[in-house]
């Protein structure tokens, strides 16, 4: 049996599963204590079971989310080293941000070296405003990690712990890498302290099977593993649900996944059983990252948020959510009374759901019943709205190649898949909105958990090759080599293979059922004068998110 | 969050899958280094600049400007169209008021490009800029353009079609044709009969370097464009003058780009040439895309630049001085003496054009109608190395009775003569057609 559980803002859900599906599902309101939290929902979840014959746990919390957005983050200072670009004091991040000189161009050649004094000048100043934790980035660092690793040889043992830089992604992108690498050192002890009790809380209950946490790109990685890079686990909210509608559903073709809850609407699209990426990584409150997610859209507007009608007879519902809903004792009207006035929804007063739709219906002119149906047909208005342009922002995306100008393939939804709380009273709305069938799986209310249940290890790497330079690098994998002339595109598949399988072993995949992507290859003849100096490999691979074997669609 | 202070666009077509051949300057790495940079800056995730999807352009946006001869499929390749379709996507955007301007980081180039087309000319198919301007005005009712040139090699391209045509400006800063190719854009070729002084040609000295780039362009670039009081301003940026450049001897940085972009304020920068992929393009196209969005470029500059950079001579710098002082005479006050000719005169050229890159031998016989109130109406007869004779005739955007009724007659009369191929660009009516 799987043990699954996703901390949500409000709610924090639970299942039970084996392959015949699930077996017991639970619902736990969510509390200040993250821990007290997830120690009652396990309660009431595993209470009867044997833990022996719980042989996976999979846990999406919002640990590293709640820490950044309530900046309860250890303090971090950060050592930084640009070269020519952008001004790097516009990336200042932490109570103690310092640039030291030195430049790695883009090709990886050490243009201008450190200053080590600088370096150590630095590192005494944030050592002695007291703090443990430090952050090295320097641009380029993936091309060649030099400079990052001499600061930490030259000044890292003063600290608790040093993140840096290239080992966050192999994605170019600077800005990114310092706020990743930030958030990292100081999510550090937090992420620790966090890892420790939960081990101990399961440990106490003699649950001894693998544990594992939810990444936001929808993958999962071993719990013990994850200490080192805890932004990683950041917001893997989103990205739960997107998997429980790939658990639940099986998502043939290409699907829409509307995951609707009472504040907001999440959307999100799979294609062939695989979830779009996005193609940087996540928003953290204030800081974009380099941590991969699946492809995501909200937009404030769920079964409980505000509906208002203005004095000319417009209608407008959200993104504000100002308690509960009428038909459960609260004063402002929301969608949700809507599904309770029409029927669909059997919960609290269905008179004061009534009377508040006959109430709203006065200024559109209608009887409360129409007043109910509009309410949802606009709700299901505003989704379909928001899915289409997300549609197209993904059709929009630039491309660099002929081929690919000329391909031009569109993503075209052939279906949605609903889910949240919700999903069966607004499904048929949103269908009939989009013009496109609609599925609402079974156990949609815990899709999430299921997800996080269910999603295998993912893991990815960046390869860059430059046989002029002499180097092959994979830096998320702290791998770097010399190469002569003779490395090819085949070698460099090969090398690319046998590294990601090692760093998603590391992680906790399961051996026996590694598949892996392309999804970058392209090889660059380098010539100087007007003769072949070189080759440039660029290989981007990858271990898709996707479902652990063994799990089959409940029935 | 780091915002733009002017929203701008950016179009990025790198074309990695397409060359001139396995070894030329314009092949599949040449941009691979400046999205490295790009990326790696993260300029992408600056508030306010917006990335924007090529799309290719249709022939019928190429024949508002060119003759392609035989016909475009055989003259161009998807990658001409799609670098030209992404020129027509930075102009939407900012003709649309999504973006104050807009930068389209395009390849292949254009400007040597000239009205007809046999073939390659010094990398160049097709001219980018000339199907964006009248793609332009066709669809924004836009009418006077300045084109302000920085590629290191004379705009021949572009000088040729615009010759006529007195709604465009059309400057060209390149190093002067005695040392380069393609050995033109001297101070008297300055516009045909019905647009003298429109063309402005600035031969710079070999090793000028940014002091001598900006002061051109402050005493009198700024003001050309100022006198001219144009709707629209378009960079043709070439990015070859870099002082690490392999083809060429001049002596300016990504600063100077950097400098040279924020003074003049382009509302579309296209890029041109510039061939020292590592070392100048990935820092000047920074530098650029930092200017256009109103960004502080102080810390723009190379790797090596405080090594090796050298500031240029003071024998250049008086050089320049003067040049300048005799172009301003010329174009700015009046010393430039126009050529009287009167109305309905029928005035010819005859050209021999090489085209460096396909090895092709053009030989033209152009006439123009002289006219007060339109462009002209225009013939040219061309015939190349490879055998074909043909004749074109260009009915002006807003042209006068008058010389529409002149073109007609010529391509009536054409139609008894010994041509392989005769086109008839109909701009009024927008008809583009080859009759035979």
């Amino acid at each position: 049996m799987i043990l699954g559980l996703d901390v949500g803002g409000t709610q924090t859900d639970a299942v039970l599963i084996d392959e015949n599906g699930v077996l017991i599902e639970t619902k736990t309101p969510t509390g200040e204590d993250l821990l007290e939290t997830l120690r009652v929902a396990l309660e009431k979840t595993i209470s009867d079971v044997d833990p022996r014959q719980i042989d996976r746990m999979a846990f999406s919390t919002t640990l590293a989310t709640n820490a950044i957005v309530q900046n309860n983050l250890e303090k971090a200072g950060m050592i930084v080293s640009a070269g020519p670009g952008m001004d790097p004091s516009w990336f200042a991040v932490g109570p103690s941000y310092h640039t030291v000189e030195g430049c790695i161009d883009h090709q990886g050649f050490d243009a201008t070296p450190l200053s080590e004094r600088s370096v150590r000048d630095a590192a005494r100043r944030i050592w002695n405003s007291g703090i443990k934790f430090l952050g090295v980035v320097t641009k380029f660092s993936v091309r060649n990690p030099i400079h990052e690793t001499q600061i930490s040889d030259w000044i890292g043992d003063a600290f608790s712990y040093v993140a840096l830089g290239h080992r966050v992604s192999g994605i170019l992108n600077f800005p990114r890498r310092i706020a990743t690498t930030y958030l990292n050192a100081a999510l550090y002890d937090v992420h620790l302290k966090f890892s420790n009790a939960l081990t101990h809380i399961l440990n106490e209950r003699n649950l001894e099977a693998p544990r594992f946490l939810l990444k936001p790109d929808g993958g999962t990685m071993a719990l013990e593993n994850c200490s080192d890079l805890p932004a990683r686990t950041a917001q893997s909210g989103p990205a739960a649900s997107v998997m429980g509608a790939l658990a639940l559903d099986g998502c043939k073709g290409t699907t829409l996944v509307l995951d609707i809850g009472g504040t907001t609407t999440d959307m999100s699209v799979v294609l062939n059983g695989v979830p779009l990426r996005a193609p940087y990584g996540i928003r953290l409150g204030s800081f974009r990252t380099l941590i991969r997610s699946l492809l995501t859209r909200s937009i404030g507007l769920g079964g409980d948020s505000e509906v208002r009608v203005g004095n000319d007879g417009s209608i407008k519902i959200g993104p504000e959510r100002k308690g509960k809903p009428v038909a459960l004792g609260g004063a402002v009207p929301t969608p949700t009374d809507a599904m309770v006035a029409l029927g669909l929804l059997d919960t609290g007063s269905r008179d004061a759901a009534k009377a508040i739709m006959e109430n709203l219906g006065i200024r559109l002119g209608l009887d409360g019943r129409a007043t109910a149906k509009y309410i949802l047909e606009h709700v299901a208005k505003v989704i379909s709205d928001a899915a289409r342009s997300f549609i197209d922002y993904i059709n929009s995306r630039p491309v660099y190649t002929i081929h690919e100008v000329l391909r031009e393939q569109k993503i075209e939804p052939g279906a949605v898949v609903i889910i949240g709380g919700p999903a069966n009273q607004i499904g048929r709305f949103v269908g009939k909105a989009m013009g496109l069938p609609y599925r609402v799986p079974p156990h949609f209310g815990v899709a999430n958990a299921v997800g996080a249940a269910v999603a295998r290890v993912t893991s990815e790497i960046t390869l860059h090759a430059d046989t002029e330079r002499g180097t092959v690098i994979i830096p998320e994998a702290n791998f770097q080599k010399s190469i002569d002339g003779r490395f090819s595109t085949d070698d460099a598949l090969t090398l690319g293979r046998g590294v990601l399988r090692q760093k998603a072993l590391q992680s906790g995949a399961d051996p026996e059922t590694l598949e892996m992507f392309i999804t970058h290859r392209k090889t660059f003849n380098m010539i100087r004068g007007f003769s072949r100096t070189g080759q440039n490999i660029r290989l981007d691979m990858c271990i898709a998110p996707g479902l652990i074997p063994g799990w089959r669609r409940s029935p | 969050m780091l915002r733009a202070v002017r929203r701008t666009g950016l179009v990025f077509f790198p074309a990695f899958d397409w060359a001139i051949s396995p070894t030329h300057p314009e092949r599949e790495e040449r941009l691979l280094y400046t999205q490295d940079q790009v990326m790696e800056e993260g300029l992408l995730d600056v508030e306010g600049l917006v990335e924007y999807r090529v799309r290719p352009a249709r022939f019928e946006d190429i024949q508002r400007v060119h003759f392609c001869i035989p016909n475009e499929q055989t003259v161009t390749t998807e990658s001409h169209l799609i670098s030209a379709g992404g020129c027509l996507v930075a102009a939407d955007a900012v003709l649309k008021g999504e973006v104050e301007s807009a930068f389209a980081l395009v390849r292949p180039p254009g400007h040597h490009a000239k009205t007809v087309v046999h073939g390659n000319r010094g990398f160049c198919n097709i001219n980018i800029e000339a199907v964006m301007i009248e793609y332009l005005r066709d669809t924004y009712g836009i009418n006077r353009v300045a084109i302000v040139d920085t590629d290191c090699h004379h705009g021949d391209g572009t000088q040729d079609i615009y010759w006529h045509d007195p709604d465009t400006l059309f400057i060209s800063l390149h190093q002067d044709g005695r040392t380069l190719y393609p050995g033109s854009g001297f101070p008297n070729e300055s516009g045909g009969p019905n647009a003298q002084g429109l063309t402005v040609n600035i031969p710079l000295p070999p090793h000028t370097g940014e002091s001598g780039f900006l002061y051109t362009l402050n005493s009198l670039v700024m003001p050309l464009l100022k006198k001219f009081e144009p709707e629209l301003v378009i960079n043709s940026a070439g990015q070859d003058n870099h002082f690490t450049d392999p083809i060429t001897n001049m002596n300016f940085s990504a600063r100077g780009y950097a400098q040279l972009t924020a003074r003049l304020k382009p509302d579309i920068a296209v890029l041109e040439g510039g061939y020292a992929v590592e070392s100048a393009l990935p820092y000047v196209n920074v530098g650029v895309i930092m200017a256009m969005a109103g960004m502080d470029t102080t810390h723009v500059k190379e790797p090596n630049y405080d090594r090796d950079y050298k500031p240029q001579p003071s024998n250049i710098t008086e050089y320049i001085e003067k040049l300048v002082t005799e172009l301003k005479g010329l174009f700015l006050e009046g010393k430039l003496e126009p050529t009287h000719y009167e109305a309905g005169e029928i005035v010819e050229r005859s050209r021999d054009i090489y085209y460096d890159t396909d090895g092709i031998h053009e030989r033209q016989q152009e006439r123009v109608r002289c006219c007060r109130d339109c462009a002209g109406a225009l013939a040219i007869e061309s015939t190349s190395s490879l055998g074909r004779h043909i004749l074109g005739v260009h009915i002006p955007r807003r042209s006068c009775s008058a010389c529409r009724k002149t073109a007609l007659s010529w391509c009536e009369a054409g139609s008894r003569g010994p041509f392989d191929h005769i086109y008839l660009q109909d701009r009024p009516q927008g008809i583009y057609e080859r009759m035979k």
